[in-house]
């Protein structure tokens, strides 16, 4: 009887007990590992650590473990997932490729690191998120000019690389001083999905081949269009971070220094911690994730919201927009929010000023065109989830005492109507009277 | 398990990148900078005992002096632990360990005490826990006070009951009533047995031991390997709770075989590479990132440097990519796994052959010279016959003293990859446009690939491009680089990479552009010419902008491939649009004010007109009815008419059409009734005065 008790008592927690992505707290807490082998999970401790320490809760799984599984009775599990598993041809339990989009689809973040010799599995993972490895499997990024100088790996297959994205809210404010080391495959972004982004791309003598043998004909990846590292965020916000080196996220290469080939400046220590710290923020929303509350219309020197607009108008239009800063919102601050008033094609578009406050606002006079507006702030920017906000709003034309009344041009016709009336006034006293 | 395996080994393979062959480097300073970040006691002390201990004997083998001090608060709970008498073996085993290092206060009566405890658990023991902890800390006990009898009366009934855990594979079971074996209790149950032949009054019987010896070579014919010559343990059966990894496991063998090799007379009759392989597969590991797999790596490499069995040699390099150019020395080290230094020996460079070509050596043997300040033995100069390139060198260890040779295990020869790099000098580049009939010159530059190159040139569909260039090596050798790239940019960001080609000692490239128009998706127009000359072993890889070729191809046909849409920028979506202002409707042009109200004063004109015209006529009302009734009626009459161009005005002002309409309707009846009686009345009077 205890025993039953406890049981209905833990299964009212059960709720509570399976957090998932929520827009009043957006930072994923659980996180899915599946490692190729435990060992990674001591190689590559200090990335793992750096996760942990923010508050994630990693679950170190292997890939083919017949007990894995994302969700349980509809219920997600996890919010984040991170494959560092590049060998692996099958995952173990419920887990496949449907599964893990299905993952995505529902708006959970996902990294997958890949490596020369990455399983199909990984690429078709990666394909489905944009970013097609190069297929020859033996194929590496070889440079001859950016490479890593070390005294032991001569093949230059060690690149450092510093072309990063420029962007502060991916890689923080902070810029990234040495080079990132990378010792991989290549990929290169397909070009059908404008949602993928290069954030570490090779330099232009890059190329991507086997290094062990010679080329005959031009490689499939070559120069800056080859990217090391992409970063995807989904429509539905779901981000996913993709790189073609498994071994960059290990603590050898977080804590090498490393020399670019070419520059005198030897660095202490490579840019890979800085960077992939830096992105994984991005990944679980810890930056860049914003939310828009609290829109607000009405005319101009009145507060309450009315039903319709006239023409000519005057109104007033505000949001407020907050980024979540892995504990709380905090107000966004920028000067490029915009707000279009819109029926089929926008009519007005307006930058919003703010108050630094979060509060970001503006006032313009309704179009002369009648019909049903909306209030768009369409508001996109790199890096950050993308806001799409409209409001439906119609706008009616003068009603027919609306119109201005007493026009001094038509005085004349005034004039000579009432002059007309007068007389005839007049005149009908005068013709029936007179004598 | 075939994949976990493979995924480790996956792991090994990056974390040494060279594949097949690999340097071990031995433990460095490095190793001590990341102990101390890894053992960091939070808040003043460790966990508990065990964590202390992993953490202290980590820092007495990497001889760290400048470590945290945990001494009095690790004492503390030492004694504690000693004193209670609810302690678990497992406990006061870890707290022995610790009191080893440290050292503490404890009284010789706490230590009796704990004997008699322990001898009590030995001799009832039925798991190989038990055994573990219980003979592990007598052993301790033995070594750290010398008032204490711990020695074990029946220590041959107490081999016996361990020994019969084992399987016939060699592994163990971790109790009578576990059918489950395993590796890591292979391990276990040999420091056990150790610590037992240690503590025995009389000696062991010696069968037993020679039975103990053979199992421990049948459990190394477990021993699984790495293609980089590394040997390590893993189990066989994975068991989720109680797996240990290949770390733990071959170190817990380590452990248990080092022991009982100190332990015993004679040898043991192991191979000295598998030693050696051990060895290899703990460096291998490089920096573990948490502090159970360091201590596991420190304290098995710790046990491999003094073992009975054999001590293992590492052979490394610092630098294995050299220059030929700047002449650097070919330089080897050789140490113990923990870095501190080699007997003496003598290290031969055996063969060297070029990667891919296994058997032609290009060098003969040579030993190398040995420079006893930084203990080194080094090349001065590395032979004519070694030019750019990639290479494989076998070296050889070779010890002076045959005594060490029973001593240490050099695993014969080790394989090291070698990158010869140097400048490669680029000559007679020139780029050429070539008549394609006759094949005759039209125009020929000359390019300078060290330096920045501008040519203009310009061809036809009819013409071929011509790019030629030498590479020689320092050795003065013809040299074929991995990345020759011929790079054609339109001006529309259209890419084509060719493959420079050679024939012979003259690298070449011959474009014909008839053959080409339909790649070039036949766009006319300023091409960029650009050359890329890389390779591993190469110091001065090139990546130039060679100049510009103005390319008139013939027209597009209509079923041509079109060329590919340029490519947008993916960053265009982000930035702010531009603002769009709504341009409204202008007003209807309107006179001024003033002209409107001239015309209002000429409007009127007609009107005051009228008046003047009625004042000059010399109207009168003398027909105004005089009597009261039809006085009234005309009254009212002309009230009506007054109100209804009243409400005319009032309909201009502010009415609107319904209630003026309604209005002018009653008042329209009564002027039809008052109208109609004044009208008559007037009527009658006037014919009245007709009539008269």
């Amino acid at each position: 009887m205890p025993k039953l008790a406890l049981f209905l008592i833990l299964i009212h927690f059960l709720p509570f007990l399976c957090t998932s992505f929520s827009p009043e707290n957006p930072s994923s807490r659980r996180v899915l590992v599946l490692l190729d082998d435990l060992a990674l999970k001591s190689s590559h401790s200090v990335y793992f650590k750096s996760l942990q320490s923010r508050g994630f809760e990693l679950d170190f799984k292997l890939a083919d473990d017949p007990k894995i599984g994302l969700q349980r009775y509809g219920q997600y599990l996890y919010d984040g997932l991170i494959l560092f598993c590049p060998t692996t041809e099958r995952f173990g339990g419920s887990i496949d490729l449907a599964a893990i989009l299905d993952f995505v689809d529902s708006g959970h973040d996902l990294i997958i690191a890949a490596d020369n010799n990455a399983s199909d599995l990984i690429r078709e993972i990666a394909t489905e998120c944009g970013v097609d490895f190069d297929e020859d499997p033996a194929a590496m990024v070889i440079d001859h000019t950016s490479y890593a100088v070390s005294e032991t790996e001569g093949d230059h297959t060690l690149i450092a690389s510093d072309d990063f994205i420029k962007s502060n809210v991916l890689l923080g404010s902070e810029k990234i001083e040495a080079p990132v080391l990378f010792q991989g495959i290549g990929h290169s972004l397909s070009p059908a999905n404008s949602l993928v982004l290069k954030v570490l791309s090779a330099s232009p003598s890059a190329y991507s081949a086997n290094p062990k043998s010679k080329l005959s004909s031009p490689p499939s990846l070559t120069g800056s269009a080859i990217s090391l590292v992409s970063i995807l965020q989904a429509r539905n916000n779901a981000r996913i971070l993709i790189s073609g080196s498994l071994v960059m996220f290990s603590n050898r290469f977080f804590r090498s220094g490393v020399q670019k080939a070419g520059t005198p400046t030897k660095h202490e220590k490579s840019g890979n911690e800085q960077f992939l710290t830096e992105l994984s923020k991005w990944v679980f929303h810890e930056r860049g994730h914003l939310k828009a509350v609290n829109i607000q219309h009405h005319k101009d020197g009145e507060a309450d919201e009315p039903s319709m607009y006239r023409i000519n108008d005057d109104l007033v239009y505000s949001v407020e927009i907050y980024e979540w800063s892995g504990r709380s919102w905090e107000p966004y601050v920028a000067d490029d929010v915009q707000v279009q008033f819109y029926m089929m094609s926008p009519y007005v578009l307006k930058n919003l000023s703010t108050d630094k406050k979060g509060r970001y606002f503006t006032a313009f006079k309704v179009p002369d065109v009648y019909g049903v507006f909306q209030f768009k702030v369409e508001y996109q920017r790199l890096g950050y989830t993308s806001l799409s906000l409209s409001k439906q709003i119609p706008v009616r034309p003068y009603r027919h005492n609306e119109y201005e009344r007493f026009i001094p041009a038509a005085y004349p016709y005034y004039g000579a109507a009432f002059s007309m009336m007068a007389g005839f006034f007049i005149f009908t006293a005068v013709h029936l009277y007179n004598k | 398990m075939a994949k976990n395996l493979g995924g480790f080994l996956l792991l090994v393979l990056a974390i040494s990148i060279c594949e097949a062959v690999s340097i071990f480097q031995p433990i460095s300073d490095s190793h001590r900078s990341a102990a101390l970040e890894l053992f960091t006691p939070a808040d003043g002390s460790f966990g508990n005992l065990e964590e202390a201990y992993e953490a202290l004997r980590t820092f007495e083998i990497l001889g760290i002096q400048g470590k945290p001090d945990i001494s009095t608060s690790s004492c503390q709970s030492v004694s504690e632990t000693l004193g209670s008498s609810s302690s678990t073996t497992n406990g006061l085993f870890h707290a022995l360990k610790v009191n080893r290092i440290l050292k503490c206060k404890i009284d010789e009566k706490i230590f009796q005490g704990i004997t008699s405890r322990l001898k009590a658990v030995v001799n009832d023991g039925n798991s190989l826990l038990d055994y573990y902890y219980s003979i592990g800390s007598l052993v301790l006990i033995k070594d750290q006070t010398s008032g204490v009898d711990v020695l074990l009366g029946d220590a041959n009934g107490i081999f016996h009951s361990i020994k019969a855990l084992s399987q016939s594979d060699g592994r163990w079971r971790c109790s009578s009533n576990n059918p489950k074996s395993s590796t890591y209790a292979a391990g276990l149950a040999l420091e056990a047995l150790a610590g037992v032949v240690s503590l025995a009054f009389s000696d062991i019987d010696h069968s037993l031991i020679v039975t103990l010896k053979n199992d421990i070579v049948k459990l190394f014919d477990s021993l699984e390997k790495y293609d980089d010559g590394s040997f390590y343990f893993d189990e066989k059966l994975v068991d989720a709770h109680e797996h240990q990894g290949p770390l733990s496991t071959t170190s817990s063998v380590v452990r248990g075989l080092t022991a009982f090799a100190s332990v015993i007379s004679g040898s043991i009759n192991l191979p000295g590479d598998k030693i050696l392989g051990l060895a290899k597969f703990f460096l291998g590991i490089g920096i573990p990132g948490n502090s159970k797999d360091f201590f596991n790596q420190i304290d098995s490499l710790a046990c491999l440097e003094s073992n009975r069995v054999y001590v293992p040699l590492i052979l490394s390099l610092p630098a294995t990519v050299l220059s030929l150019t700047k002449k650097d020395q070919l330089k080897v080290k050789v140490n113990t796994v923990l870095g501190s230094s080699a007997p003496p020996l003598s290290v031969k460079l055996a063969r060297a052959f070029i990667s891919g070509s296994k058997d032609y050596s290009v060098i003969e043997t040579q030993e190398l010279k040995f420079d006893p300040e930084n203990e080194v033995h080094f090349l001065d100069v590395l032979p004519k016959s070694i030019d750019v390139g990639t290479y494989s060198f076998v070296f050889e260890i070779v010890l002076h003293d045959s005594v060490d040779k029973e001593v240490y295990t050099t695993g014969g020869q080790t394989q090291v990859p070698i990158f010869v790099t140097g400048i490669i000098k680029i000559d007679n580049a020139e780029i050429a446009v070539l008549d394609s009939d006759l094949g005759s010159i039209e125009t020929q530059k000359k390019l300078d690939l060290a330096g920045e190159n501008a040519v203009l040139l310009s061809a036809n569909h009819l013409q071929k491009l011509r790019l030629s260039f030498q590479l020689t090596t320092p050795r003065g050798k013809f040299f074929k680089p991995h990345q020759a790239f011929f790079k054609l940019r339109h001006e529309t960001k259209v890419e084509h990479i060719f493959v420079v080609g050679n024939s012979g000692r003259q690298f070449e490239i011959i474009l014909d552009f008839l053959g080409l128009v339909e790649k070039f998706f036949y766009l006319s127009g300023r091409y960029d010419i650009q050359l890329t000359i890389g390779d591993a072993i190469m110091e001065n890889s090139v990546l130039r902008a060679v100049g510009r070729v103005e390319l008139d191809l013939p027209q597009l046909p209509e079923k041509a491939p079109q060329p590919p849409a340029p490519l947008v920028d993916p960053y265009s979506r982000y930035g702010p649009k531009a603002e769009i202002t709504h341009i409204f409707r202008t007003p209807e042009k309107r006179p001024p004010r003033e002209l409107s109200l001239t015309f209002l004063g000429l409007t009127l004109l007609p009107f005051v007109g009228f008046l003047i015209g009625l004042l000059r006529l010399g109207v009168n009302l003398k027909n105004f009815p005089t009597s009261a009734v039809p006085a009234t009626f005309a009254f009212l009459f002309h009230i009506g008419i007054a109100a209804v161009l009243l409400l005319y005005v009032l309909f201009w002002l502010k009415l609107d059409l319904f209630t003026t309409l309604k209005t002018l309707g009653f008042l329209g009846a009564f002027l039809m009734f008052v109208g109609h009686r004044i009208l008559s009345h007037l009527a009658s009077t006037s014919a009245k005065l007709k009539f008269a």
